[in-house]
């Protein structure tokens, strides 16, 4: 056996040797995922990605944590957090015409990385892109372009449009010839990073370095950007914790463990947790017809109680389901649903539903259904309506909750900061959150006076739908809810928020 | 023996008809829904409906998989309906990240489990009583657990090695193998166990067998009877687990590819398959059946070639 143990000694010998290496390595690996600090020259900025971006089609990007789309393409404006335009491709704009042509001229001197000049052409041929490919078709269904001379282009839609704004600030810019050509295993742009494709892994680490000579190069200090995929939670908070990334966004059971070990956290409130009760006309599940039954049905739920229990007080109660501080948003709007169970079943009663009904609510996993749905149902059953849940996976899922089959919802849906794209989206016939798809006499004669509306008509024309919506309890609004973002805040700080969903910071946020 | 192998071939063969065709099978009739998902929420109808010819799934079953069948035969697996992106491209660089942890775990747990189930047969004691105990635990906890908490101890609490993602060998050699050190763990423990109680079983039984008495009898020295005969005449036994294990590492490098943050193709496979990624995933489950195919052929082969037994069969 004596010598049993001598040759193992050799190959025990080699092994140890292998992990001496494997930990200077992985002291090394640790410590590199960026060298910047504050107020140092910021080297390289390091992003914790939920799920992988759906390739380089610009027409394809996710609204939501699309970094990796920022940082290779500009668009011709930008839409600020409350949806606003600003100046970017575009140094000046105007919208004429009562709200139907969009004029823009571009900034001299801007190239894209494949060395052609960024002009109308491009312009032209982008926004001509997205009228063809991607899932916004629709909202350039009918546009005319003219592109005057190379520096100035025009955009007119058929109609006057009440959100012009977030139509003319989502498509990417990109050239003619590579459009064409639709080959988009590489992004070309004019975007303040390129893409490094030597150190890129599709659906693992994407690389991008600095765009020296992008217009607005102050506003992003970082020479290299590196945005890694991270499908499992806890590898995310692992590699935040351990310093290998420098931000990214964490669930709520998170927080605790990675501000434990140094890292703050930036909430953001763009969501509000609600019921839709989208079924106004009653044509699927008819007591939802009765505005007294959704009436009950907001009175069912303690929002104080859902925010400190639920939510471990990381939640606001809310009565409406606009964000705070857009244009729809009513100030000072007392809830006219206060918890109180019995006068909900006297309202049920009074609907003649006190035995209640069979409702069906689908559930979806990242929608923390498995902590709100147990509490929603019980407190449904308190007014005699029974739930029954349809668990929805896979592709269909998506599809099957906005087909219509299932009237009434939970969701942590968005309150957007362009709260009129909002009302568009979930309470006129065509947006997709409107299940149902149901007209409103007053809701729609107002959207159709807000495409030719100035600023401030707008701003009153969409109150009066969120005073109506509530008073006809569309919705069941229980409470702002948002997202954690972790960040390590010795090497970024994040002093604006740009998301108009106000879901992650922007990449033009990190300093 | 050829005649043998060439019928191996064959039913490996009708097995990967199969097993693709249910797979296919499985996502079929899903188009608009694929459709949607690719395009977002506020996709039109006609949008959606373009979106489903353009990808060819309002084609009937057979005729989709013949498409994909034959594109397969010749190497062309097709595009990853969401990124664009080349299937084949695609694994190429996801597949080396996989084989390098399941064959690198393979290794080590062919090594360690013949070290512990000979030493445990042919010293018994405490040895045979440590591997008894490791068998008992590594076969309870499941491989993410242990993974769990060694990037808490080995990482996060004291880091020594890097919590997530994956360097490549030509990239820095150290960086690779630190990479490695913390997922391989992971997998080693319980395949050690399981395999070590194996080897362990076969070289008892073999040790009893009258020829080894015969030799002992002939005054042969222990080592050159254990390591020359015993070893040998157990390696059926053995090789056939480590198949086994190869194919378990296979399943559980699913797991520790997503605590890891490892872009190996057992994430892909996870990805693909939740968003419908048809040709992603068909492409995973063909390379996955290949692998399954080819360590089943090589068993049988060493088998063959070590035991002159099999070769008339």
């Amino acid at each position: 056996m004596r010598r049993i143990h001598a040759r193992l000694a050799a190959p025990a010998a080699a092994l140890a040797l292998l992990l001496a290496a494997g930990c200077t390595g992985g002291a090394t690996q640790g410590q590199a995922g960026s060298q910047s600090s504050a107020g140092a020259e910021k080297e390289q900025l390091t992003l914790a990605f939920e799920t992988d971006p759906y390739g380089w089609d610009p027409s394809n990007q996710p609204g939501y944590q699309n970094w990796q789309a920022e940082a290779v393409w500009d668009q011709l404006v930008l839409c600020d957090a409350n949806g606003k335009l600003q100046p970017n491709l575009a140094d000046t704009f105007e919208i004429t015409d009562q709200n139907k042509t969009f004029k823009a001229h571009i900034r001299e001197g801007v190239k894209f990385s494949d060395g052609t000049p960024v002009d109308s052409a491009a312009v032209a041929a982008s926004f001509d892109f997205v009228t063809k490919n991607g899932g916004a078709q629709g909202d350039y269904k009918g546009i005319k372009i003219a592109t005057p001379d190379a520096q100035n282009v025009s955009i007119t839609w058929p109609t006057s449009q009440q959100v012009m704004a977030n139509k003319v600030c989502s498509p990417r810019i990109a050239p003619a010839a590579w459009l064409k050509a639709k080959k988009f295993d590489v992004p070309v742009g004019s975007g303040p990073y390129v893409l490094d494709t030597a150190a890129t892994t599709t659906g693992s680490t994407y690389t991008f370095t600095k765009n020296e000579e992008h217009f607005a190069a102050e506003n992003y200090p970082y020479k290299k950007l590196v945005v890694k995929v991270f499908a499992s939670p806890a590898a995310a908070v692992a590699a935040l914790r351990t310093g290998q990334v420098d931000a990214g966004l964490v669930n709520l059971a998170d927080v605790a463990a990675v501000t434990g070990a140094g890292m703050e956290i930036k909430k953001f409130q763009g969501q509000t947790t609600r019921l839709l009760l989208t079924d106004h006309l009653g044509k699927v599940v008819e007591p939802i017809r009765d505005v007294k039954v959704r009436q009950a049905i907001n009175m069912v739920f303690d929002k104080e109680a859902m925010a400190k229990n639920l939510y471990q007080g990381e939640a606001e109660p809310t009565a409406q389901v606009f964000r705070k501080g857009s244009d729809a948003y009513i100030e000072g709007l007392q809830d006219p649903y206060p918890y109180d169970v019995e006068k909900a079943k006297a309202l049920m009663a009074e609907a003649g539903y006190a035995d209640g009904f069979d409702l069906e609510l689908p559930t979806i996993a990242g929608q923390n259904f498995e902590t709100l749905m147990p509490y929603v149902t019980q407190q449904l059953a308190q007014i005699n309506i029974r739930v029954k849940q349809v668990p929805l996976s896979g592709a269909n899922a998506i599809g099957d909750v906005l087909s219509g089959k299932y009237p009434v919802v939970l969701w942590q849906l968005g309150n957007l900061g362009n709260s009129a794209l909002q009302i568009y989206i979930e309470s006129t016939p065509d947006g997709w959150w409107n299940l149902e798809h149901q007209p409103d006499e007053y809701v729609d004669s107002r959207w159709e006076q807000m495409a030719t509306a100035d600023e401030a008509t707008s701003k009153t024309l969409q109150q009066e739908i969120n005073k109506y919506i509530v008073d006809q309890a569309w919705f069941a609004p229980m409470v702002y809810t948002g997202s954690n973002f972790a960040f390590k805040a010795d090497r970024v700080s994040i002093p604006t928020e740009s998301d108009q969903e106000a879901l992650t910071p922007k990449l033009r946020d990190f300093k | 023996m050829w005649l043998s192998l060439i019928k191996n071939l064959v039913r490996s063969l009708a097995v990967l008809l199969v097993v693709t065709f249910v797979t296919f099978s499985l996502m079929f009739a899903n188009g608009a829904g694929i459709a949607q998902a690719v395009l977002g929420l506020g996709a039109t109808s006609e949008a959606i409906q373009a979106k489903v010819v353009e990808l060819g799934l309002d084609q009937p079953l057979l005729v989709q998989y013949w498409n994909w069948l034959t594109g397969a035969v010749q190497g062309d697996l097709g595009m990853s309906f969401y990124t664009g992106e080349s299937v084949s491209s695609g694994l190429a660089t996801r597949v080396p990240v996989t084989l390098a942890l399941i064959v690198v775990t393979l290794l080590l747990t062919a090594v360690l489990s013949v070290i512990l189930g000979v030493t445990a047969a042919v010293r018994g004691g405490w040895v045979d009583r440590v591997l008894q105990f490791i068998a008992v635990l590594g076969t309870a906890v499941p491989a993410f657990i242990i993974a769990i908490a060694l990037v808490y101890v080995l990482a996060i609490r004291w880091p020594v090695f890097p919590a997530t993602g994956y360097v490549s060998p030509d990239v820095s050699f150290p960086g690779w193998v630190a990479s490695l050190v913390l997922p391989v763990t992971a997998l080693l423990i319980g395949a050690v166990a399981g395999a070590a109680q194996q080897f362990r079983s076969a070289v008892l039984d073999t040790l009893g067998r009258d020829f080894v008495r015969t030799l002992r009898a002939r005054g042969i020295n222990e080592r050159y009877v254990v390591f020359r005969h015993v070893l040998r005449n157990s390696a059926a036994p053995g090789l056939t687990v480590l198949s086994l294990t190869m194919l378990g590492l296979l399943g559980g490098a699913v797991f520790i590819e997503q605590v890891f943050a490892l872009p190996g193709m057992g994430q892909l496979a996870v990805s693909a398959a939740a968003i419908s990624d048809v040709p992603m995933v068909m492409g995973t489950v063909l390379v996955t059946i290949v692998i399954v195919l080819v360590v089943n052929f090589l068993g049988d082969l060493a088998i063959t070639i070590l035991n002159p037994k099999a070769r008339t069969r």
